[in-house]
């Protein structure tokens, strides 16, 4: 029997791939929040079996209070690590940055797939945003490289190749990564070139 | 010797998370032989999860956070402890600007406007706090209990993050709520709204927000523990002096910490709403069994034995230790 999922999520991206995954696993996405401001009316109306919410948004606490405040309802929701998930799956998505509110009565065996589908959807994200970083962190970095190796060939009349093998060796002989020579370099050449200016 | 040097701790982007900005900024866990990392958090509830399951070392909590973690009342229960309070009053009640004038109408003392404007006129309110486990919520029943209100029956509560709780109010949609600076004073004034009653009034001198760790985490790492005790503790002694203030609110409006809502504390504004953060950083396992109590009173936790948890949650010993110098 299908699930009706309601997702909070800040990433439009992550919300379309978690939504055909979870639609490929035959549940429905009932409502899809940027955020949880409109989150106890959805609930109230489209009774939801499992609340899906980004952890990096500021609405967790929204459903912590939902939960508290809801035990002495008919249909009180419950944090997903209250309904006897295993440790694993629930250390799992606190690292993966994703929490969910289950309705009491909805059994765990049943929401385990759904929580395992968010799990990896948001891991699969990360990822990718890490590779995103680590790229611009590159390209920040052959930039600082290159104006390193500009003021050397200015200051000290050298060509390029001389230029970028005094840098490998400054950084060689220090032990340093060759950013961090290049930062210290521009730091003391553009110092000198300022001072010699005035 | 320092069982673990390289620290991750978890903090929101409030006020009372002074002490751990400022434990860094000055160089004070430094001076420990500790590296810390702060990592911004963007809810208690991740607060919770990440230092029960060991992403986070410790944090600064609610201080009925740690007893509620140990308890189980919200997620698995993950015993927890604190040795230091950071930070002590700092939270008002603000009722919005029509409701005021609707109360100021009747020509009645405060609790009998409201009492009736609900009860005869049949007026329903909303109020929110920021999270069901903190002071706000209790002392937000507190006050209303003692204007002769039954917080169950007469009102209607909801949680609502702090940054959002202004504009609801303004909307129309929520008629007051209990929260911490800048948003008792901005409501002031923006004129949406009046302060009718502050933490300090409600609990005189009662903790706010506590460094805490798990149980498990300060067994394995006792020394290390106290030196980040003694770090903060002379934040804490450092923020107590008025003429850190400006470089206090320098330091918070760094990027990774404050940002733009530090621009909102402007301090002649706020200074009569600020946390202390040195009146006194000792726990007292006596406000932890008042809170346990008010756990109790709202039926959030059914148990009865208020003295094992609150000695167990809130300890002196620890602070002792570091206020000696041992």
């Amino acid at each position: 029997m299908p699930l009706d999922v309601l997702l909070i999520d800040t990433e439009p991206g992550r919300i379309r791939t978690l939504t055909d995954a979870l639609h490929a696993l035959g549940h429905r996405v009932v409502a899809t929040l940027p955020n949880a401001e409109t989150l106890s009316t959805h609930v109230q109306q489209l009774q939801p079996d499992i609340v899906i919410i980004d952890m990096d948004g500021p609405d967790r606490d929204t459903l912590d209070s939902m939960a508290a405040m809801s035990r002495t309802e008919p249909r009180p929701i419950v944090f997903f690590a209250e309904t006897g998930q295993p440790a694993d799956t629930i250390g799992e998505a606190i690292r993966a940055g994703v929490s969910a509110y289950v309705s009491d009565g909805v059994q765990a065996e049943r929401v385990k797939p759904i929580l395992d589908t968010a799990i990896a959807q948001f891991n699969a994200f990360n990822e990718l945003r890490l590779e995103r970083d680590q790229a611009l962190d590159k390209l920040e970095e052959r930039k600082l490289i290159d104006r390193a190796k500009g003021l050397l060939m200015k200051h000290q009349n050298w060509d390029e190749e001389q230029a970028y093998k005094t840098l490998r060796k400054l950084a060689m002989d220090r032990g340093q990564k060759l950013v961090d020579v290049a930062r210290h370099v521009i730091d003391a050449l553009e110092n000198l070139l300022d001072n010699a200016k005035r | 010797m320092l069982e673990t040097t390289t620290l991750k701790l978890g903090f929101l982007p409030l006020l009372d998370s002074a002490p751990l900005i400022i434990a860094r900024e000055r160089g004070f866990f430094a001076d420990e032989g500790l590296d810390v990392i702060l990592v911004r958090e963007h809810s208690w509830a991740n607060i919770r999860d990440r230092v029960s399951w060991g992403l986070l070392d410790g944090a600064s909590m609610l201080a009925p956070l740690p007893l509620a973690a140990s308890l189980g009342l919200a997620a698995p229960a993950v015993p927890m402890l604190t040795g230091l309070v950071l930070s002590r009053h700092g939270n008002a009640i603000t009722l919005s600007e029509p409701l005021c004038q609707r109360l100021e109408s009747y020509q009645l003392p405060l609790g009998e406007a409201l009492r009736l404007a609900i009860r005869e006129e049949q007026l329903s309110l909303h109020l929110a706090t920021v999270y069901p486990y903190s002071c706000h919520h209790y002392q937000l029943r507190s006050w209303l209990e003692q204007h002769q209100l039954e917080p169950d029956n007469d009102l209607c509560f909801s949680a609502v993050p702090p940054n959002r709780m202004l504009e609801k109010m303004e909307a129309g949609e929520l008629d007051g709520y209990c929260v911490g600076e800048p948003w008792n004073s901005l409501a002031e004034q923006r004129g949406s709204g009046r302060i009718v009653a502050t933490g300090e009034q409600i609990w005189p001198n009662f903790c706010e927000k506590v460094f805490a760790v798990t149980r498990s985490w300060a067994e394995r790492n006792p020394n290390s523990h106290l030196a980040l005790l003694r770090a903060l503790k002379r934040a804490c002694d450092w923020l107590g002096q008025p003429a850190h203030r400006a470089e206090a609110l320098e330091l918070l409006t760094l990027p990774p910490y404050l940002d733009r809502l530090a621009g909102l504390l402007e301090p002649e504004r706020i200074l009569p709403l600020m946390p202390q953060f040195h009146l006194n950083n000792r726990p007292d396992p006596a406000d932890a069994a008042f809170l346990l109590r008010q756990m109790q009173q709202c039926r959030q936790w059914s148990g009865d034995d208020i003295e094992q948890v609150a000695a167990e949650g809130f300890r002196p010993d620890l602070y002792d230790r570091i206020a000696s110098g041992n």
